[in-house]
């Protein structure tokens, strides 16, 4: 009797905790979880929802890996990333640097500090707009400024050379903000004993930037790198609106290479393909920075 | 010698300032675009100060598009997307803190996995799953995967799991279920990491634009990030019309910012280190 009740309880327990999971899992798994199968599935087949679809194996990858228009995508991805990543991690570490530093005994670096961060605030399509304004080639007040000072400067936005990197630097204004937020948040975590401890025992500024702030900062730094790097990797917006992937396709990223094909060229299987490889990279990447991160151990 | 010491004191303002300045002329620049006559926004070389201040553009916006719809969509968007996470992430962030079943750790493992994959790259099965539901150019289709998203479960259960499980005990033996516990234990002491994550949520589901674009079709339908491509799409670029609604969209989000700065802030970098390992 004794031992039946116990099971009862126990198993009440289970259904209990499942419960409260319950809502939140369904969803997850309806609208998060099963699309991630759901499009290796499509990308399997010649898709076509309305005549049928047919089944063709790897075909569409196979497709993909001798188009020379989604290797460029590719490239185009590594580009961008490569150039944005240390943009917004720059800025964003120097920001947060002088804001933390400088701001305790100075005036007005709280504004400075809202300033610095209020593109964030803005949605991707405003930061598209503004940066493409800015750089218009006969009316921008960037372009025109830029294009007075250097006479050689390009015109950034028709340049199949330097739109990539102008619209990396558009995104890194708008992001760079929140990367200096939490990175003030882990500086702020340093202990001040440390510093006063460097001072006492002689530490220049520098030494103490290398041995105390850099080795201390680096979680943080970490998590922003592993954040950047997802949100560089699936990069979208500003470059449809900036340039809709020209001059020819030098701007044209994956994640627009992938709604190009599936949604402008109906080729959905191949664009499911597309946006499969798109999200193993981000994947892995991702998998790599937790392993950095040593996210694992929060589940202790 | 003096000059040395005054150069030395107000260096680290004018860096300081003229970072700010510079970082805030996009912005500015946007607004004055948007309050200046035509030919004066195509005039060469540009310039900041317009003979006169005019609304000409604002109102072309108003009354050639669905603007305020536009701001009523985003906001019942946002708003139900905050409210439906907090709630549901609330539930479950508890049962992975607080209670204990078989095969929680493998679950929760499995949504940290998922946690940092972007979905909205998924949009190609994620258009036809909601295809199959019926649920394109509505709400909740555009919101139910905001929702879901596993950030919230993750953010709260750290906050959770350090609750000092004396509390808890306390309510047990006054009779508590584990819902009262939930509710007059644990939901009272986690304010702070509420407002946090409800600050990144809503700007969160506010600026959505990829998976918002394809969900959302109808130009009455959509929501401001999603209208202001519309406002674009148009052949020849209008310049006035595109940046006062820019203007116009970021007005919300500025306003909010300017009064609740410090909140706001604290907020973002709870929910940044909150999710730091």
């Amino acid at each position: 009797m004794r031992k039946k009740f116990g099971e009862f309880l126990y198993r009440h327990k289970q259904l209990e905790g499942i419960l409260y999971v319950l809502p939140f899992a369904s969803l997850w798994a309806a609208f998060l979880a099963w699309p991630v199968g759901y499009g290796i599935y499509i990308s399997l087949f010649d898709w076509n929802p309305m005549r049928g679809s047919k089944f063709v194996g790897l075909a569409n990858y196979v497709q993909l890996f001798h188009e020379a228009r989604f290797w460029n995508a590719v490239g185009n991805t590594f580009e961008f990333a490569g150039i944005t990543i240390p943009l917004i991690l720059g800025f964003g570490f120097i920001f947060a640097l002088m804001v933390w530093g400088w701001g305790r005994t100075r005036h007005g670096a709280t504004a400075v500090q809202a300033i610095l961060f209020s593109p964030y605030l803005l949605t991707v399509s405003i930061v598209a707009i503004v940066w493409k304004w800015l750089l218009d080639r006969d009316f921008g007040l960037v372009q025109h400024t830029l294009g007075s000072l250097i006479p050689s400067a390009p015109v950034f936005l028709t340049s199949t050379a330097w739109a990539l990197p102008a619209i990396a630097f558009g995104t890194a204004w708008w992001l760079a903000g929140y990367r200096m937020v939490v990175l003030q948040a882990g500086l702020e975590e340093i202990p001040q004993e440390l510093f006063e401890a460097a001072r006492i025992d002689g530490a220049r500024q520098l030494q103490q930037f290398s041995h105390i702030i850099l080795p201390l900062i680096k979680p943080s730094l970490l998590f922003a790198l592993v954040l950047t790097v997802i949100s560089a990797f699936r990069t979208f917006g500003q470059v449809l609106l900036m340039t809709d992937g020209g001059p020819g396709t030098s701007t044209e990223v994956l994640a627009l290479y992938m709604y190009r094909i599936g949604f402008d060229y109906f080729q959905v299987g191949k664009a499911a393909a597309a946006g499969v490889i798109l999200l193993v990279m981000i994947l892995l990447l991702t998998l790599l920075g937790v392993k950095l991160l040593g996210l694992k151990s929060e589940l202790q | 010698m003096k000059m040395l010491r005054i150069l030395k004191r107000i260096l680290p303002y004018a860096v300081m300032y003229g970072i700010a300045f510079l970082w805030i002329i996009p912005i500015l620049w946007m607004a004055d675009t948007a309050f200046k006559p035509k030919p004066e926004i195509l005039s060469i070389p540009p310039s900041w100060i317009p003979s006169h201040f005019t609304l000409e553009n604002v109102m072309r916006l108003f009354s050639q598009w669905p603007f305020l719809r536009w701001l009523l969509n985003s906001v019942i968007v946002a708003s139900s997307v905050t409210l439906g996470s907090l709630i549901l992430s609330t539930l479950a962030a508890f049962s992975f803190a607080r209670l204990h079943w078989r095969g929680r750790d493998t679950l929760f493992m499995i949504l940290l996995v998922f946690m940092l994959i972007p979905w909205q790259v998924n949009v190609i099965p994620l258009f036809f799953t909601m295809t199959k539901f019926g649920f394109l150019n509505t709400y909740h289709g555009v919101a139910l995967p905001m929702i879901a998203m596993p950030i919230g479960v993750f953010l709260l259960r750290q906050f959770f799991i350090n609750i000092p499980k004396e509390l808890e005990d306390a309510a047990r033996i006054d009779g508590c279920s584990s819902f009262g516990v939930l509710t007059r234990v644990i939901i009272p002491v986690s304010r702070p990491v509420f407002a946090a994550f409800g600050v990144y949520m809503f700007n969160f589901a506010w600026n959505e634009f990829f998976w918002s674009m394809i969900a959302l079709r109808k130009s009455t339908m959509v929501t401001l990030p999603v209208g202001l491509k519309l406002l674009q799409g148009a052949f020849e670029i209008d310049y006035g019309l595109i940046l006062a609604g820019a203007f116009m969209a970021s007005l919300p989000s500025l306003l909010v910012f300017v009064l609740l700065r410090r909140q706001i802030i604290r907020g973002f970098s709870m929910a940044g280190s909150g999710t730091k390992g």
